[in-house]
């Protein structure tokens, strides 16, 4: 009879039974368990050794990178803190420009971040002597004519503005052209012939085109060439100014030429 | 026997690496459920089946649990449901689907019957739950496929 019993049924009730008299004996012998307990954790040590240490690795990492991540906020913290306090002692160290009989020292005191290289605008106006149309230099270097002026205040546009349009001569050749930005930081030296081989740092120089611009101030040196546009080769030139860090300026007295004012 | 076994020590290397974080899915179960369907199994051998998952569940409870029997009454129960439903089904019937529907259903009941036995069963342990859970579903997807894929072959 105990043959024709279905033998996956049997030994599932003996499993059951053996099931039961474990959990019976976990709670009747606790201390037999814990010796199981232990012996089994005993004998799985070594298989488990590259698991604990992926996992000691992978935390590693995790802390590592989350370390990075905290420093590198911090950095950007401290770097930006950093730069402005380095902002503010410039322009509190930075010297009131003093005005010499030709020039107007200003300080530049506004320039948008969208118009970066279009316009300032300096802390010197019809008061103090500008006009429309006067240049403002830097380090001896043209960056740019006065557009707009007030009372105490004056907008200068730069020399890397794409409207700004200046005539202009390369002092070792005597070929003109004219100076143009392109809102981007550049500046070319436009409606030059293009048979001419200009070398670079060559001195580029105010023309005479004017009575507020005298001839002969320095505006930068060519860089390389352009593309061929329009029958023209337009050279590249760098400021002989730092446009990117403008705390002051000089303005060229023009006395009381005229201009418009708003 | 041997995937099983291996089976058994992945589910332990898995579960040493997540320690504290999550519960791994029934590895052990599930592999041995699908061997258990996947191969003609004389009644014999499916008895000694049923002491192999025991003994996989009661090790488990030595390594993981605080009272060891609970996995091994768990396990042999899924198992002598899974033949009996799978020995009670037509042969056309039993196909992947089947597989997933009583293998996911014991992987279920094993990990709600295990919820319920937790000391503190709370909000962190019903999440717990359910991540081993929802972890189960890709291995049971890949070993249904697999059941699928043998399955066509012998069929042709």
């Amino acid at each position: 009879m105990v043959s024709k019993l279905n033998p996956i049924l049997v030994n599932t009730l003996l499993a059951f039974l053996c099931g039961l008299l474990l959990l019976w004996s976990s709670f009747a012998f606790p201390g037999l368990v814990r010796a199981m307990v232990d012996r089994w954790g005993a004998a799985l040590y070594l298989p488990e050794i590259p698991a604990l240490e992926l996992r000691t690795l992978v935390q590693a990492t995790g802390n590592w990178v989350m370390e990075r991540k905290g420093l590198q906020a911090r950095n950007g913290e401290l770097e930006l803190e950093n730069l402005a306090l380095r902002t503010a002692l410039q322009q509190t160290l930075a010297p009131e420009p003093q005005s010499a009989s030709e020039m107007i020292g200003a300080r530049v005191t506004l320039r948008y971040p969208d118009a970066w290289w279009k316009e300032i605008r300096v802390n010197r106006g019809i008061r103090h002597g500008v006009r429309v149309g006067a240049p403002a230099l830097s380090d001896g270097f043209i960056i740019g004519k006065v557009v707009r002026v007030g009372a105490d205040y004056a907008w200068i546009e730069l020399v890397t503005s794409s409207s700004f349009l200046l005539a202009a001569v390369v002092d070792d050749t005597w070929d003109l052209g004219v100076i143009n930005g392109d809102d981007r930081g550049n500046i070319w030296l436009l409606y030059t012939p293009p048979e001419k081989e200009f070398q670079r740092g060559m001195i580029i120089s105010t023309a005479l085109v004017g009575d507020y611009l005298p001839p002969g101030i320095p505006i930068g040196k060519i860089w390389g060439q352009g593309e061929l546009r329009d029958g023209f080769m337009p050279q590249k030139v760098v400021s002989g100014a730092h446009l990117t860090q403008l705390y002051t300026v000089q303005i060229l007295h023009t006395g009381d030429a005229g201009g418009s004012s708003d | 026997m041997i995937l099983s076994a291996l089976a058994w020590l992945i589910q332990d290397f898995l579960q040493v690496l997540v320690t504290s974080l999550i519960l791994t899915p029934e590895i052990f179960l599930l592999i041995s459920l699908y061997k258990l369907v996947s191969e003609p199994m004389p009644q014999r051998r499916a008895a000694k089946w049923i002491w192999f998952v025991f003994c996989g569940g009661v090790l488990w409870d030595l390594r993981w649990a605080s009272v060891p029997g609970v996995s091994g009454l768990l396990n042999v129960a899924a198992l002598a449901a899974v033949c009996w439903v799978w020995g009670r089904t037509p042969a056309g019937g039993r196909g992947a689907v089947l597989f997933a529907a009583i293998a996911g259903g014991a992987h279920l009941f094993s990990g709600v019957i295990h919820y319920l036995a937790w000391a503190s069963p709370g909000q962190a342990a019903m999440r717990t739950f359910a991540v081993q859970q929802l972890l189960m579903i890709p291995v049971l997807a890949l070993l249904s496929a697999i059941y699928a894929f043998k399955a066509s072959k012998t069929h042709v």
